[in-house]
């Protein structure tokens, strides 16, 4: 089953927020980005491990939502992540922690961040975590309701994957609507994004 | 030298201009100037001293009396400079460097510590120089010393004035500066000429001691710190601490001890270090800055934290390689306690944000205090300018005021990706564009080349120049002119779009929009 909804990053405008009309208790999922909790409603409970790939709009916006609602936030080993972006996406910084550089083993500190944080952003440098040692963290983001992102690296038995891929840019001032070099400026980035796992329905969803 | 004196005149009710003689064991040990111009001197027997001048006043040491009489002198200097440290009655160090940039120089700051002690009811004399030890033999003359001369202000002096002062000289000293005296060393001077090694073979460390001030050599110079020395709680780990659970137990009960102490002091904590040493003898510390004073729990989490963080150190070498016998928690820096304002009912998520700076303290603990910071906007141009990451626990402050206007700033969307990598950016014909000094391209950019994203731009639109601190010319030399671009690299369903900034003559890839 496949299902269509729009998804926009940036230029400040928000989606207006879709009544799902769906049994979902709130209490239990992590707030979302009103865009992908359209696009996958009930995707992503708190106390999951979720794999996101691709475009780095997912992650930020997920960090600003999580923030936004008064969650707290880790970001492990993501030096590169734009946090200006996520301010614009209406990010409270101050609930934001950046660990830049975690070390030999990131997946530790974690671990040790899951206690305290509602949403621990882990980017894993192209490694891969076995999963013997997997299973344990899940166990604890699972009792902590501590969701944890993984990015940039595989995550063994992880219940939801999110992708998302730049599918095109809108550029303001173009003449007659068609880009033309020399003129105007990014003021949009369309996503299309994709999720898998064991709680959701295969979805596809396409920006235009 | 003469405080004893003083102090006894003050209590017996003359003037310290009389000949007074203070005697311990019926030797004299310290006189008025009046009585040493009628040939009184230390060490002298009381009665030959009596001899020596018959209207002399004999007072019996007391050094009790000393200590409370000089405490108004100190309390005197005090309000004028702080944080001078007593040496022994009479004689008290502190540094000058403050005092000498704020009442102009260093000759000035001393004329005002003479006229504060002589309100106080007592004269001084004051003597300024690098090392501590070099200050106080320049206090008798009253000298103040140039900067790194102390070793020749020290080589004119008899090699006996080494032992004169009980406060800087152990009481054997004496008898070195009487073998030196004997072998023909009658100067400072010249037993600072002796190597340092032949003085440590053949005179013992004191010696050593002795020949460091002799040639000027820094010691410990005087700080307000140490004065808080009597805040620090100490435990004595028995049997020595090799687990966790045992050290988060040491932990609590020694951070009881602190908050004691702290609370008679009246100071809240704000930078704590925790010491320990093992029973090989090996000595850890960290510092831990908090933004505001520790309370008792979180000084016993931080313990806790840290000697979790030292026993289990994922690297078997790092590790310390005995268990941890003696815990040291010392204030490094205090507060008065009305800076600590806890509130009377947690606010709103209160508890949530004490578990999430739980976690990250933990993290400090693990990794390091730099490695946990958190972000806060700032003001600036580019992306990665406009937001500062401070230590977590530091003082919150932006490196630049964000509420200015910042003209030139780019606008929303800020790119997701933030990067500084150099890159080629090419005109049709291959040659690289720059920027003109009228902030145009030499060319219609047509390629980027760069690690990851080469290929043909199907959209660029700028430069936007960045006009940014021309009135700081060594600024201007290093940036040299600056600009930004947003391009487009590849068409269709593949592109990328890039940020892209000019400085010092060179391209360089800041941020992608993904």
């Amino acid at each position: 089953m496949s299902g269509k909804a729009t998804a926009k990053v940036g230029g400040g405008r928000r989606a207006v927020a879709a009544e799902t009309g769906l049994p979902i208790d709130h209490d239990s999922l992590l707030p979302m980005p009103e865009s992908l909790a359209e696009l996958l409603p009930g995707s992503l409970p708190r106390g999951t491990v979720a794999v996101v790939s691709g475009a780095r709009s997912l992650e930020v916006s997920l960090v600003a939502a999580v923030t936004a609602e008064g969650g707290h936030v880790a970001i492990v080993g993501r030096p590169d992540l734009g946090l200006l972006a996520a301010v614009e996406m209406g990010a409270d910084l101050s609930r934001i922690a950046v660990v830049a550089h975690p070390g030999a083993d990131p997946v530790e500190v974690a671990a040790v961040l899951m206690d305290g944080m509602d949403l621990v952003v882990l980017g894993l440098g192209g490694r891969s975590v076995p999963a013997s040692r997997a299973r344990a963290l899940v166990a604890r983001a699972r009792q902590r309701g501590c969701t944890l992102l993984v990015a940039d690296g595989d995550w063994q038995g992880a219940s939801t994957r999110l992708e998302a891929r730049v599918s095109g840019y809108e550029i303001a001032g173009g003449r007659d609507g068609v880009p033309t070099p020399g003129c105007g400026r990014i003021s949009r980035v369309r996503l299309a994004m994709r999720a898998r796992g064991r709680s959701v329905r295969p979805v596809r969803a396409v920006g235009g | 030298m003469d405080w004893p004196a003083v102090a006894a005149a003050a209590t017996i009710g003359v003037a310290p201009t009389m000949p007074i003689a203070v005697t311990l064991a019926n030797r004299v040990v310290a006189c008025s100037a009046a009585a040493r111009a009628v040939g009184v001197r230390r060490g002298l027997r009381r009665r030959e001293a009596q001899a020596r001048c018959p209207e002399l006043h004999v007072v019996a040491a007391d050094p009790a009396r000393d200590a409370r009489h000089f405490e108004r002198v100190t309390a005197a200097v005090d309000d004028l400079v702080p944080r001078a440290e007593v040496l022994r009655p009479g004689l008290s160090v502190l540094p000058v460097r403050g005092a000498a940039r704020y009442f102009g120089s260093e000759q000035a700051a001393a004329e005002k510590l003479v006229d504060a002690v002589a309100a106080a009811g007592t004269e001084c004399q004051v003597g300024i120089a690098d090392q501590l030890p070099t200050a106080v033999f320049a206090a008798r003359p009253g000298r103040i010393v140039e900067p790194g001369q102390d070793a020749v202000f020290l080589s004119g002096l008899s090699i006996r004035q080494l032992a004169a002062e009980p406060s800087l000289a152990p009481a054997d000293r004496e008898n070195l500066t009487d073998l030196l005296w004997r072998m023909g060393i009658r100067t400072v001077g010249q037993f600072a000429e002796l190597p340092r090694g032949d003085v440590a073979s053949r005179f013992g460390a004191d010696a050593v001691t002795a020949h460091r001030i002799a040639c000027g050599e820094p010691g410990r110079p005087p700080s307000g710190r140490d004065a808080e020395d009597e805040l620090d709680a100490v435990m004595n780990c028995d049997p020595p601490i090799d687990r966790v659970d045992a050290a988060a137990f040491a932990g609590r009960s020694l951070a009881s001890v602190l908050h004691r102490s702290l609370l008679a002091a009246g100071v809240g904590c704000t930078r704590l270090a925790i010491h320990a040493e093992t029973t090989n003898g090996q000595e850890l510390e960290r510092v831990w800055r908090c933004a505001e004073p520790l309370t008792e729990d979180a000084t016993a989490d931080r313990v806790r934290w840290q000697l979790d963080g030292w026993l289990n150190r994922r690297h078997h070498q790092d590790r310390p390689c005995a268990p941890i016998s003696v815990l040291r928690l010392r204030p490094v820096e205090v507060v008065s306690a009305e800076a600590l304002q806890l509130p009377l009912w947690g606010g709103l998520g209160e508890e949530d944000r004490l578990r999430a700076r739980r976690a990250l303290v933990r993290v400090q603990g693990l990794l390091g205090p730099d490695a946990v910071k958190v972000p806060i906007l700032s003001g600036g141009r580019s992306p990665i300018e406009r937001i500062t990451f401070i230590p977590l626990g530091d003082e919150p402050v932006p490196a630049a005021n964000p509420d200015q206007p910042w003209p030139g700033q780019l606008p929303e969307p800020s790119p997701t990706v933030l990067l500084d990598d150099p890159v080629e950016v090419l005109d049709v014909d291959g040659n690289p564009v720059r920027v003109t000094a009228r902030g145009l391209f030499t060319a219609d950019p047509v390629r980027l080349e760069a690690p990851g994203c080469t290929g043909r731009l199907s959209w660029w639109a700028g430069p936007w120049p960045v006009d940014e601190r021309w009135w700081d010319a060594a600024a201007e030399a290093r940036s040299g002119r600056a600009a930004r671009a947003q391009v487009l690299v590849g068409s269709g369903a593949t592109a990328r779009a890039l940020l892209l900034c000019y400085r010092q003559r060179r391209w360089y890839l800041e941020g992608a929009y993904e």
